[in-house]
């Protein structure tokens, strides 16, 4: 109890004292995070839409397939990843193994079906009035696509801030595809997994620290759109 | 010419028929009452004249022209008509700005937008809430706000389902004298559902009836589900809905002892006296009036025979008979007066 005890406060003396080694961590985590995630929006966002809104065919098994998808270990997608980008890839003269550009294509393959399939659930809770609405009040395909989007503005915004909880505290494919190398590929959770191969458990509670008030960031900003979009 | 021309329209869902209209004529500039049970294709109807759905089959004309099932052409078109729903929604914006969308669409300028939306709202009694919350606001007044976020768009015709269902009666008697107020000033066509024969006859000008998707000639009121019970020689005793037993001059069709089924009593069939008819071919039977209504050459008179039977005579019998309230009165029922409803 008493090292815990020990760790912890040595831990938060740490966080509190501003480490420059925790905060390139946290910075690289949160930069490598916040560009897969927005990516993934980009992609994740239309494709929901898309496929809740419009009248594709197998639109059934495309859900399917995509909840299927948000089951991936991140060590699948890791390997998966690491065969095209390792030196003996397709995409191996691009250098991109063990750098954060490889680490954002594998947390982006991570969370598009993420996105997707929640904006799927968000758009399709939208009441199907809006559209008759829209419509009747003279609006085209177009127009009344994006009165759907507005209403379902709260259910997305929860879909984006679930997928980067998902891929801030993911480890596999940071460790597979970053390297962990320090000062650039190595983040909060595969540092954490480094110092406890160490022994060292200061910095790894520091960091664990940092993650668990991120996630608790996360967590609130979740509820209060989840409850705006619920009044 | 007439604003709408139906032929031959069919409108399936799952392969089952909703609606299935041979002809149907709608004039401009009056109101209309669409009546009907539930399930009776009303708001298909709606949503077809508002070009919101495409039938399966028919065409369709809208002020002398074809309607082209094209979205570019359904678009112009529905920018001259407004379907308000029996339970509009709201944008989650506020009221403003939520009878600004059609014209922001319709890409008219800012100034004119707002100077419309006062005075719209002045129109439905609701500019004290220009800027409140759409959602905030209680069922009437989210109906009145439907009302005006269409009228502000000035339509030729206001499609409305069921437009004072689900309000309360001060909200009500607003609606409908908006709507009166509307037609006369600008001379849009409207075109209303309702259950409320009464409502129908107070407010439009001309009524149709739906019944399974179809057009009726008669009205579905005096429609009862009913017993028939077969005794001995050709005599058929009909007990409607389970209270009043009347006397059928013709048996209904297949007969086994007991059958259920539905009958339609036509209310322009049915004769008042002051004292209690010899029975002829019909049936007769007594009961307290509780209605007397003008409607157009008529008078309506709802009667208590243990359901409520609607009678429909005209003036000169009225002014002869000068029935009252609470007066008990006779009814006979003409040999043709009765018909057999299909399932």
């Amino acid at each position: 109890m008493s090292f815990f005890l020990e760790s912890f406060l040595s831990a938060c003396r740490l966080a509190w004292s501003l480490n420059p080694e925790l905060l390139t961590i946290v910075r690289v985590s949160l930069s490598v995070s916040c560009l897969a995630t927005v990516f993934a929006s980009l992609v994740g966002i239309p494709a929901g839409f898309a496929i809740a809104h419009g009248r594709l065919p197998g639109k059934r098994i495309i859900i399917t397939l995509l909840n299927t998808l948000l089951a991936l270990p991140t060590v699948v997608i890791g390997l998966f990843v690491y065969v095209f980008i390792s030196r003996r890839g397709i995409f191996g003269p691009l250098d991109l193994l063990y750098t954060q550009k490889a680490m954002i294509i594998g947390q982006f393959i991570l969370i598009v079906p993420l996105i997707a399939a929640l904006t799927i659930a968000a758009i399709s809770r939208v009441d199907e009035r809006y559209r008759k609405t829209a419509k009747t009040l003279g609006a085209n395909a177009w127009q009344t696509g994006l009165v759907v989007l507005r209403e379902g503005r709260f259910g997305i915004a929860a879909a984006v801030i679930s997928a980067f909880g998902r891929v801030i505290s993911e480890i596999g494919i940071s460790m597979m595809l970053g390297g962990n190398i320090k000062g650039f590929t190595r983040t909060m959770t595969t540092a954490m997994a480094l110092e406890y191969d160490k022994g060292s458990f200061t910095l790894a509670v520091a960091l664990g620290l940092v993650l668990m008030a991120i996630s608790l960031g996360i967590n609130v900003l979740f509820n209060l759109i989840q409850g705006r979009s619920s009044r | 010419m007439m604003l709408y021309a139906l032929n031959k329209v069919l409108q399936r869902y799952n392969g089952r028929v909703a609606l299935d209209i041979d002809h149907l004529e709608i004039e401009g500039g009056r109101i209309h009452a669409l009546l009907g049970p539930n399930g009776a294709g009303k708001t298909t109807l709606l949503n077809i004249l508002g070009f919101l759905e495409t039938p399966v089959s028919g065409t369709m004309y809208f002020n002398g022209r074809a309607v082209e099932p094209v979205q570019k052409s359904l678009l112009h078109l529905r920018r001259q008509v407004v379907l308000v729903d029996q339970h509009p929604i709201m944008f989650s914006t506020s009221v403003n700005s939520n009878i600004e969308f059609g014209m922001k669409i319709r890409k008219i300028g800012k100034s004119t937008r707002q100077r419309m939306v006062d005075e719209v709202l002045e129109t439905v009694g609701l500019s004290r809430y220009k800027t409140a919350r759409a959602h905030e606001l209680s069922g009437g007044e989210t109906q009145r706000l439907a009302l005006a976020r269409a009228l502000v768009l000035e339509p030729e015709v206001l499609l409305c389902d069921e437009p004072t269902a689900s309000v309360d009666t001060e909200n009500q008697a607003i609606i409908i004298s908006l709507l009166q107020q509307i037609n006369a000033e600008r001379g849009t066509t409207i075109i209303f559902t309702t259950h409320d024969r009464l409502q129908a006859a107070s407010l439009a000008q001309h009524t149709l009836m739906l019944e399974n998707g179809r057009m009726a000639n008669t009205t579905y009121e005096n429609s009862y589900a009913c017993t028939f019970h077969h005794n001995e020689g050709s005599q058929v005793r009909c007990i409607l809905q389970g209270i009043t037993e009347i006397s059928l001059p013709a048996p209904p069709p297949g007969r086994p002892p007991i059958q259920t089924g539905r009958i339609h009593i036509a209310p322009e069939k049915i004769t008042l006296e002051r004292h209690e008819p010899q029975p002829r071919n019909g049936s007769t039977m007594a009961g307290a009036i509780i209605l007397l209504m003008a409607e157009g050459e008529k008078i309506r008179v709802v009667v208590n025979v243990g359901v409520l039977l609607v009678v429909l005579i005209d003036q000169a019998r009225y002014a002869e008979l000068r029935p009252a309230i609470g007066e008990t009165i006779c009814l006979r029922l003409e040999a043709d007066a009765i018909s057999f409803l299909q399932e």
